[in-house]
């Protein structure tokens, strides 16, 4: 039998506690892989208000999504939360406002909301993070169902409203959103997600009258709509450019999106989990004759869009990451309970295939509903693992389910030594042992220890920071990219790194999980290695910079540069 | 006897064995009198006498041969002592020698229905019905192998035939009533036994039938004041069943699924209650609950067709095809031809990367049904898998215009 080296400190320190408890007779256990920080601790006394109505109206039960950002640069995680607000079913009783909290760089949080000047005045639902501007400083994209919102980071701790100068007010109910180059001039774009025509003067309710209960649609029967890709001028303005693209054409329902390379071509794709309707697979194909960018919808044919029955399922979280370490790129979709949630493995032929059922995704998810999802390596053994953020959109659910219930469980994957995903929740801590109404997750390292710490979202609930135990004991480095002829976020770059005999790859995603924005730095995992041996960063166009790095620290973050490796 | 069980003995009958009676008034030669049903019950099933006295009358008329005479009261004395299999081996022998003799071919008919061999009993009847067409007790056996093997259109089929040659024919009216609402066709329930119910308004059988059409037809006064006739005469399994199935239409599932579990209390042998129970429990437990119930409506009638396909389904989507074949493979020898099923066995070749197989039968599928999204989705993949890009994407205009059409139709987007 073997045992990985977390199993193996797991066991170790559970010993080692057992057998200080017999000596001291305390009955302390042993430390989670996760332990909850509560608001008492973090300072983050923000609360979600989902405006939920007797009406149930359909975005009251969407929201919130949540995002790590080093807003003021200073080298900590801070936090964004996203709120409700005024809409046309809503006039909130009580100002709502969103909630930027400053990393007080000692576990602690400062509400800064006000003076930074991003407390929203829409009924908000998602939020995308991304330098824009390559300024170096992040700006923050907010969707909505009405008015979205982009505030450019004026460099001094405020922001400015400048949606509709930026020409980026994009009109309906907007949901995920994400910041990536897409034709490598060096320009962050940005792609909108929306999800449907909630247009109507009088909102189409659901729900039994006899017995005087209405409960939320399924989106099924609204109208889909097509999202929307805005092309960065460069001067601080966009152009929407979707128009005559198969991203228009694609009517859809969108939830969930990710940009990733998911054919190692060097041009970002996009993969868009959809509710109701099949989800959509943008293949980047380049520059077309007409100068018109040329993208191909290849869902269906890529095995991604349906399940394996044939039919559109409710997609709502997604994300892409380079699972089994082959250099190509894996997806995941989280789809509605009974569902199932889909893991699905590049073919390397622009095909996937679901391994849910093989990696214990599929049982574990059968009777839940997925939102906020990450692929990351929580323990920093070098390997790709998984936390699932739950919880059904039916608040009544309980009322005719035994088994389904509106507040869910988190889940979270280990992979092991034979390359699977395995469900290790029972072992995770407190937090994954109770229930959530959870929406949004983003993934960051707030202390910056190396171990990237969790925050979700919960709908019409106070927000859920998780603090990572589990990554002590491995080593680590961390890496702060800028790019300098591409993208200065470094979205695209790709990351191959050699330690303790092991290669491994990771391609600089970005967006992924459900309305959410993650901590922007890479955290490179090596296990119980000493050291990096060799540290490679292929960058995205325009430049397509190699840079080999050796003699590299751990444990440690550093500022690596676009063809000046690691400033000191 | 309950209600259910009225109905569902009249579904057995075609497997019951027969049993020699003496008659004061003999037919024929005088050597066979009359055959019967073994288990009548307290309904007559005058349908299968007449059915058998007919059909031996016919056999006298043969004029066989003493040899094979003997053949055959040999073969109706071992079906009459239970061993069909004895009984089935010399009605083919005597067969063999008198291929036109009707009424043998009927009585082998229900020796290998009664062996559940319900595919070539069904052969046989029609064989039988073709030579002997105006035998109205024959189509009615032949629609109740229908109806045992699921095949409830075929069944329903035969009955209207039987209902129209001999409308006063109680049985063929339940029955057929039986099968419309299998078939959700409950306007023709409602049409069928209305004036039945107004002509015998104490017969239970026709109050559930006719109250649970009305209430699945979303008349639900009126069928709840059926329910209310049946519950008045206290607790009962049919009850139950009705009010589940009510609660299922209505979207109520907790409520279903609370009557139901009560119905099996009460009956668990009454036909389709664990397999409406079970998809009470898909939607609101979990797979391994509603596979139990499945499994148990499999226990009482291993030929339920939903059953079969949903288990089939299920453990499809657990990736376990071999267990779940032997499923479907059932659900099709109970509806050839059924779409569904095939579809899932054609979904379970795709998976299993026999390509070109699932392409085959998903072209048929599709052709036969053109509007059924989900094949069309498939057979885009299967092209796309066999490197046919040009015919990948016609099944794939199919599947956007195919979602578009049933996108439009959504209230939410009426209502806008």
């Amino acid at each position: 039998m073997t045992i990985s080296r977390r199993e193996w400190l797991w066991l170790a320190g559970a010993c080692g506690a057992t057998h200080l408890w017999a000596r001291q007779g305390v009955s302390t256990p042993p430390e989670p892989l996760f332990a909850e920080v509560p608001a008492s601790a973090s300072g983050i006394e923000w609360v979600h208000d989902n405006a939920m109505s007797a009406n149930h109206y359909l975005p009251e039960t969407l929201g919130p999504g949540c995002a790590f950002l080093d807003f003021d640069n200073d080298g900590w995680m801070d936090i964004f939360l996203v709120n409700s607000g005024p809409s046309d079913f809503w006039k909130p009783p009580k100002p709502v406002r969103n909630a930027l909290y400053k990393n007080n760089r000692d576990g602690t949080f400062t509400d800064v909301t006000e003076k930074a000047g991003v407390a929203g005045a829409s009924f908000g639902m998602g939020v995308a993070v991304g330098d824009y501007e390559n300024d170096g400083w992040p700006d923050i994209f907010v969707t909505a169902y009405g008015k979205c919102t982009l505030y450019k980071n004026n460099q001094d701790g405020t922001f400015t409203d400048v949606t509709e100068k930026a020409g980026v007010a994009t009109p309906g109910w907007t949901t995920s959103a994400v910041w990536f180059d897409y034709d490598n001039d060096g320009l962050l774009d940005l792609f909108v997600c929306s999800f449907v025509d909630y247009s109507g003067e009088h909102k189409f309710e659901c729900g039994d009258n006899r017995i005087g209960k209405k409960y939320y649609c399924i989106p099924r029967v609204f109208r889909p709509t097509a999202s929307f890709l805005y092309h960065n001028n460069g001067d601080g303005t966009f152009t929407e450019v979707s128009k005559g693209t198969d991203i228009a054409k694609a009517l859809g329902k969108g939830l969930g999106v990710v940009a990733t390379d998911i054919n190692n071509d060097g041009r970002m794709d996009m993969f868009v989990a959809n509710d109701t309707v099949q989800n959509f697979l943008f293949v980047n194909r380049g520059p077309g004759p007409n100068r018109r960018w040329k993208w191909e919808e290849i869902a269906l044919q890529a095995g991604v869009g349906f399940s394996e029955s044939g039919q559109a399922r409710s997609g709502m979280g997604v994300d892409a990451s380079d699972l089994d370490n082959d250099g190509w790129q894996d997806m995941l979709v989280a789809n509605v309970d009974h569902e199932m949630f889909s893991v699905y493995e590049n073919n390397k032929d622009e095909t996937f295939r679901d391994v849910a059922q093989a990696n214990e995704v599929a049982q574990a998810t059968r009777l839940l509903s997925g939102w906020g999802l990450k692929y990351f390596d929580y323990d920093n053994d070098g390997a790709v693992d998984l936390i699932l953020a739950n919880g059904h959109p039916d608040d009544m659910i309980n009322e005719y389910s035994m088994q389904v219930k509106y507040k869910e469980p988190l889940l979270l994957f280990h992979q092991g030594d034979d390359h699977r995903l395995h469900n290790v929740s029972d072992q995770a801590g407190p937090a994954f042992k109770r229930f959530f109404p959870a929406r949004g997750l983003a993934v960051g390292d707030y202390d910056n220890d190396g171990a990237l710490d969790v925050l979700i979202g919960n709908n019409g609930g106070a927000p859920l920071l998780l603090s990572n135990h589990a990554g002590k004991g491995n080593n680590w480095l961390g890496l702060r990219l800028e790019g300098v002829h591409c993208n200065r976020d470094g979205v695209g770059a790709k990351i191959c790194w050699t330690a303790g005999g092991k290669k491994r790859y990771r391609l600089k995603n970005n967006g992924g999980s459900y309305l959410s924005s993650h901590d922007p730095r890479e955290v490179l995992g090596i296990g119980s290695a000493l050291k990096i041996d060799e540290l490679e960063i292929q960058w995205p166009g325009p430049g397509k910079q190699i840079d080999k790095l050796t003699n590299l620290p751990i444990n440690r973050y550093v500022h690596v540069m676009e063809g000046k490796g690691i400033l000191r | 006897m309950s209600i259910y069980e009225r109905l569902h003995l009249r579904a057995d009958a075609a497997r019951l064995p027969c049993r020699r009676v003496r008659s004061g008034a003999p037919q024929g030669n005088g050597t066979i009198k009359r055959v019967a049903l073994a288990a009548w019950g307290p309904v007559m099933d005058m349908w299968r006498a007449i059915f058998l006295i007919v059909s031996l009358g016919i056999l006298t008329l043969d004029a066989i041969a003493q040899t094979p005479q003997e053949l055959v009261q040999d073969a109706i004395s071992k079906q009459q002592a239970g061993d069909l299999e004895g009984a089935v081996r010399e009605y083919r022998q005597f067969l063999k020698m008198h291929p036109e003799a009707a009424g043998v071919r009927s009585n082998l008919g229900a020796a290998l229905a009664g062996l559940g061999q319900f595919a070539e009993a069904i052969t046989e009847y029609k064989v039988a019905l073709k030579q002997a067409p105006a035998t109205p007790g024959l189509r009615l056996n032949l629609a109740l192998a229908y109806y045992k093997t699921g095949r409830i259109s075929d069944a329903a089929a035969k009955l209207v035939k039987v209902h129209e040659d001999s409308p006063e024919n109680n049985q063929a009216i339940l029955l057929l009533g039986d099968c419309y609402l299998r078939m959700g066709q409950n306007k023709d329930v409602i049409r069928l036994l209305r004036p039945e119910h107004q002509k015998n308004p104490d017969d239970m059988a026709i109050v559930y039938l006719l109250g649970t059409a009305l209430i699945r037809d979303h008349q639900v006064d009126e069928g709840q004041a059926l329910v209310d006739r049946i519950l008045r005469n206290g607790e009962s399994a049919e009850a139950r069943f009705m009010l589940g199935s009510a609660k299922m239409e209505a979207s109520d599932f907790a409520g279903a699924r609370e009557e139901l579990a009560k119905a099996i209390a009460l009956n668990p042998n009454l036909p389709g209650v664990h397999v409406l129970y079970a998809q009470t429990l898909q939607i609101t437990a979990g797979p391994e609950e509603a596979q139990k119930e499945f499994k148990a409506e499999l226990a009482i009638d291993s030929y339920n067709y939903m059953a079969n396909l949903q288990m089939g389904a299920m453990l499809r989507q657990d990736q376990k095809f071999d267990e779940a074949k032997q499923y479907l493979t059932r659900a099709l020898e109970t509806r050839p031809g059924d779409f569904a099923v095939r579809y899932q066995l054609a979904a379970i070749a795709l998976s299993e990367g026999k390509v070109d197989e699932a392409r085959s039968e998903l072209e048929s599928i599709v052709k036969e049904s053109p509007q059924f999204t989900e094949a069309h989705v498939s057979l885009s993949l299967a092209y796309f898998r066999l490197k046919r890009p040009g015919d990948g994407n016609r099944e794939k205009s199919i599947v956007e215009k195919l979602t578009a059409e049933a996108q439009a139709k959504q209230p939410g987007v009426k209502a806008q």
